[in-house]
């Protein structure tokens, strides 16, 4: 390691810098979300707080912040200055994950979620296959060797059970649960739509009655047109902002003709690529020139 | 020290600015496709960045207005996901009649 020139061992250190951060906020996410949560709660509210506004200190969500920028454009150095192919991606998978967190911070979870599952794994992985596929690796990436490599690996694999084993032993009876929420949810939405819309539409009744008809009767108001949009925000408004319920709200009544469009795109890409990856039919490669001849 | 600890629109705005500002370096310097595609992904990134910043700002303002900006990320991952097959397809094909996916010597709609 000593011959390699000075701007690559910055990098390095960076890079394992960032490593860190992350396998910090990795393995105990409970303390960032802790600390973001301690932030969010104190009374001066400041932009990550729940509500938004100015001022105020909390630092937790500061840490976060900076940590999870730091992840994001060390990362993204990577990208752009690796010679290693394999190297750069897994910089921008780092990248990636780092912005998954700053989502967090922003109150769209969801999108987070969607961050992760989508960049960090189906991209990154389509990424991956290309190059393993085209280009033979500049140098081999660098790695522990050896049996400590084998020690971290196998500590790596027992902590990710033992999680997996904690959060599986910590699952109630979801039935119960379920209908807990059902009750939960009836009050949210007595308690905080707006009464006269209610009473205009005629669904005051529904205090006497069960969840799944104070359901029923909201969808089929919902169908009407003209009154769409009005009911699904005051449904809506009854949720956290930054709830999935919100954004499921929002895709699924303003934005469905986007969100149907874009299932197109998916597909005519999916059909585009393949077409566009097929191999020439006049350049008999493999089995079709076996079956010409 | 009240710009470390106080995080303002700002602070995600500038962040946002300087992943974008990587990823056009990364376009502009790098000659192999794969690392282009990535930086472009990059720089759409750094957008979902903005959008769900401001969208962040307007929360309790206006919910709407927040929840469309969470709707328009969630788009564009859609079309990045979108752009990213056709695109590495496209670099399949290419590499597969070339043998190489070096974009500055892609010259021959040019000349």
């Amino acid at each position: 390691m000593s011959n390699l020139p000075i701007s690559r061992k910055c990098l390095m250190w960076l890079g394992a810098l960032a490593l860190g951060l992350l396998v910090v906020f990795g393995l105990e996410p409970s303390v960032a979300l802790a600390a973001a949560e301690h932030a969010a709660d104190s009374t001066a509210h400041t932009f990550t707080s729940k509500v938004a506004g100015d001022g105020g200190a909390g630092k937790g969500a500061a840490f976060a912040f900076w940590s999870f920028a730091l992840c994001a454009v060390g990362g993204s150095l990577f990208v752009i200055t690796r010679r290693n192919m394999v190297t750069a991606v897994m910089g921008m998978v780092g990248t990636f994950f780092a912005i998954a967190g700053l989502y967090l911070m922003l109150y769209a979870s969801f999108l987070a979620v969607m961050q992760v599952l989508v960049y960090a794994g189906a991209i990154m992985v389509l990424f991956v296959f290309v190059i393993m596929i085209l280009n033979r690796p500049v140098d081999e990436p660098w790695a522990v060797q050896g049996i400590l490599g084998k020690a971290i690996a196998a500590l790596g694999v027992l902590y990710l059970f033992k999680r997996l084993a904690g959060i599986l032993w910590q699952v109630k009876d979801t039935h119960a649960l379920v209908l807990a929420k059902d009750k939960l949810d009836v009050e949210v939405v007595l308690n905080h739509s707006d009464p006269e819309l209610l009473k205009d539409l005629g669904v005051l009744s529904i205090r006497g009655l069960k969840h799944a008809d104070v359901c029923k009767s909201l969808f089929a108001v919902c169908r009407d047109n003209t009154l769409n949009h009005t009911v699904a925000d005051t449904v809506k408004n009854a949720y956290e902002f930054g709830s999935v319920e919100g954004v499921g709200y929002t895709l699924f009544s303003k934005y469905l003709f986007p969100f149907e469009a874009v299932s197109i795109v998916l597909l005519v890409a999916v059909v585009g690529a393949i077409a566009i990856a097929r191999p020439d039919k006049n350049e008999p490669e493999g089995e079709a020139a076996k079956e010409a001849s | 020290m009240s710009i470390f600890y106080d995080l303002t629109l700002s602070h995600f705005l500038v962040l946002a600015a300087t992943l974008f500002a990587i990823g056009i370096t990364g376009v502009l310097l790098r000659r192999n496709a794969i690392i282009v595609m990535m930086s472009i992904e990059l720089m759409l990134n750094a957008a979902n960045i903005t959008v769900l910043a401001f969208s962040r700002g307007f929360a309790g303002q206006d919910n709407n207005a927040a929840y469309q900006g969470q709707a328009f990320a969630l788009i564009v991952i859609a079309i990045a996901a979108a752009e990213a097959a056709v695109g590495l397809a496209i670099v399949v094909t290419v590499f597969r009649t070339r043998r190489h996916s070096d974009i500055d010597r892609l010259t021959m709609l040019k000349d």
